[in-house]
C-alpha cells in the first residue's frame, strides 16, 4: 500500500513537471533583404517578365566572415541565456542533405518517398520568431562607425515584438568586427529585455496566431454560408472560436464564402489535460467539431510552426 | 604623568566614537539616497562582454561614504533603473526587472543583498583603483557629488537574481 500510494506520488509529480512547460518557439538570426541586396547578396529570376529579386542566404553565409562572426557572437550570448537559436547556415545544409537523401530514399518495392507541390514549397528554412539583421558602415573621413539594428519578428502574426537600434561610437583605428562586435554586446541585452516582455505577454494573456479556413468547394458542394439551424457556417466557426480563444481574443480579418482569416487569435497555452498547445492543437478539436453531425464537414488541417494553421473544408 | 595618559587614551577613544558615529550616520544617509534612487547612472563605454562600464554620481557629505556607496547604486541601478545612454555613441541600457514593484515585493531578499559588504559587492568592481577625477568631485551646498567609473558583471548579476527567482530568465516558462 505505502509502495502504491509513493508510485502514485511520482507519478503526479512527473505528469505536473511534464505539463508545466509551454511549447518553446524556436529563433533564428537572418540577414535582412536590404543587406543583402546593399553587399550583394541577391538572386534574380524573371516571373514572366517581371524581374525578382530574393535574398540568396547559401551565398551571402559562405562570402560574409562579418555575417558570420555577427550571427556567432548573437547564437552565443543568446545560448547563455539559456536561449540556444538555429544556425540558419547549418539549418540550409540539413535542408540540402535532406532534399538529396529523399531523392535517392526507394521501398524496397521500388517506390519514393511521397511529396506532394505543397510539401516542397515548405521545405524551406524557418523559425517561429526571425530576428533580421542589418548594419550599415558609416565613414566620416578617417572615422568608421556601425549603425546596428536588429527586428524580431514573429513569422505567423508577421508583428515585430522586439527591435533595437543605434549607431556606435565612431572609432579611427577599430576594425569592423571589432565595431561589429561591440554593437551586438551592446544592443542585445535591450533586444532581449522586449523579447522577455513578449514572452511575458504570452504567458499572460496566451499565443496569439492566425488561422486560415479554406474550402475545397466541390468535394462537399457547400461552403461557409451554408446554413444549418438557420446560422452561416460561418458564423458557427467564428461562434467556435470565440468560445475558444483566451477572453474570446480574436479578429476576424477577412471572411468570405470561401475562406476566412482569423488573426490576433490568443489561444491558451494548454489544453485541457494540462499538454502544451500549439496553432494545430488548438484547430484539431474545431475539425472533429465539424466532421461531427449535423455538419459532417470532412476537414483537412495543415499547419506552420507553433503560431499559423489552415483548415479547408470539404476533404482531406 | 599616568593620570595624563589615561586621558589622552580616553580622549583618543572619544574621538574615534565620534568620528565613526558620524562615518555611519552619512553612511546611513548614503544607504536612504540609494533607496530613494538619489543617484545618477550614465554608460561610459562597452565594457568587456558580460560587463557594463558606467558612472555612478553618489551624493555624501564625506567623499568617502560617496565612493563606496557608488558600488551598491551601481548595482541597485543596473537592476531596478537602467541607464541612460552617453556621449559618443554609448548605448543605454534597460533594467534587469520590467516589474516596478520587486524592490517591495523581495524586500528581505534585497535587505541581506544590500547590506554593508552584502552579495552584491560580487559583481562590482571599481575602476582606475577608485581614483577621482578632479571634474567627477563636485561639491554642491554642503555636500560632495562624486562620479566614480565601475564596471558591473552583469551577466553574472542576472544569473544569480534568476537563480534567487527575484526575476525571471529568458527561457523560464517553457
Amino acid at each position: 500500500m505505502k509502495q502504491l500510494t509513493t508510485c502514485l506520488i511520482f507519478l503526479i509529480a512527473f505528469s505536473t513537471s511534464a505539463f508545466s512547460q509551454a511549447k518553446k518557439p524556436t529563433l533564428m538570426v537572418l540577414p535582412s533583404d536590404v543587406w543583402c541586396n546593399q553587399n550583394g547578396y541577391m538572386s534574380e529570376f524573371d516571373n514572366q517578365g517581371t524581374k525578382l529579386k530574393f535574398p540568396n542566404y547559401k551565398m551571402a553565409f559562405q562570402s560574409s566572415s562579418d555575417l558570420l562572426l555577427v550571427i556567432g557572437k548573437i547564437n552565443s550570448l543568446m545560448a547563455e541565456r539559456g536561449f540556444p537559436l538555429k544556425n540558419a547556415e547549418s539549418v540550409l545544409k540539413s535542408l540540402e542533405g535532406e532534399s538529396a537523401e529523399d531523392a535517392m530514399l526507394q521501398s524496397k518495392s521500388g517506390n519514393d518517398v511521397s511529396e506532394t507541390a505543397i510539401d516542397k514549397l515548405k521545405k524551406t528554412a524557418k523559425a517561429d520568431i526571425i530576428i533580421q539583421l542589418t548594419w550599415t558602415i558609416n565613414t566620416v573621413g578617417p572615422k568608421k562607425s556601425v549603425t546596428f539594428n536588429l527586428q524580431g519578428l514573429d513569422s505567423y502574426t508577421d508583428k515585430q515584438i522586439a527591435g533595437e537600434q543605434g549607431t556606435g561610437t565612431p572609432s579611427f583605428s577599430a576594425e569592423l568586427p571589432v565595431l561589429l562586435e561591440e554593437a551586438v554586446l551592446s544592443h542585445l541585452d535591450n533586444f532581449n529585455t522586449q523579447l522577455q516582455a513578449h514572452f511575458d505577454d504570452m504567458f499572460a494573456n496566451g499565443r496569439e496566431i492566425t488561422v486560415r479556413i479554406k474550402n475545397f468547394g466541390d468535394d462537399w458542394g457547400g461552403d461557409l454560408e451554408k446554413e444549418y439551424d438557420g446560422k452561416e457556417l460561418g458564423t458557427i466557426i467564428e461562434d467556435w472560436m470565440r468560445d475558444n480563444t483566451v477572453a474570446h481574443r480574436f479578429s476576424t480579418t477577412d471572411a468570405t464564402e470561401n475562406m476566412m482569416l482569423f488573426e490576433q487569435v490568443r489561444i491558451p497555452l494548454y489544453d485541457a489535460n494540462g499538454n502544451a498547445m500549439d496553432a494545430r492543437g488548438f484547430l484539431k478539436p474545431l475539425q472533429k467539431y465539424l466532421a461531427a453531425p449535423p455538419y459532417s464537414i470532412p476537414c483537412k488541417l495543415m499547419t506552420k510552426g507553433l503560431g499559423q494553421s489552415s483548415l479547408v473544408l470539404g476533404g482531406k | 604623568m599616568k593620570t595624563m595618559g589615561l586621558k589622552i587614551n580616553l580622549l583618543l577613544i572619544l574621538l574615534t566614537g565620534i568620528y565613526s558615529s558620524a562615518f555611519s550616520q552619512a553612511q546611513k544617509k548614503a544607504d536612504n539616497d540609494t533607496e530613494n534612487w538619489r543617484y545618477e547612472v550614465e554608460c561610459v563605454g562597452t565594457g568587456n562582454e558580460g560587463t557594463y562600464l558606467i558612472k555612478v554620481w553618489s551624493y555624501s557629505k564625506k567623499p568617502l561614504v560617496a565612493i563606496e556607496q557608488a558600488k551598491k547604486n551601481a548595482i541597485h541601478g543596473i537592476i531596478f533603473q537602467g541607464f541612460q545612454g552617453g556621449k559618443n555613441g554609448c548605448n543605454g541600457q534597460k533594467p534587469l526587472t520590467s516589474n516596478p514593484s520587486l524592490e517591495q515585493e523581495k524586500m528581505d531578499f534585497f535587505k541581506d543583498f544590500f547590506a554593508d559588504g552584502g552579495k552584491y559587492m560580487k559583481f562590482v568592481n571599481v575602476t582606475n583603483d577608485g581614483s577621482i577625477s578632479p571634474e567627477d568631485r563636485l561639491k554642491v551646498g554642503k555636500e560632495y557629488k562624486i562620479g566614480v567609473v565601475v564596471s558591473v558583471n552583469k551577466d553574472a548579476l542576472r544569473k544569480d537574481l534568476e537563480a534567487a527567482g527575484v526575476i525571471k530568465g529568458l527561457s523560464s516558462g517553457f
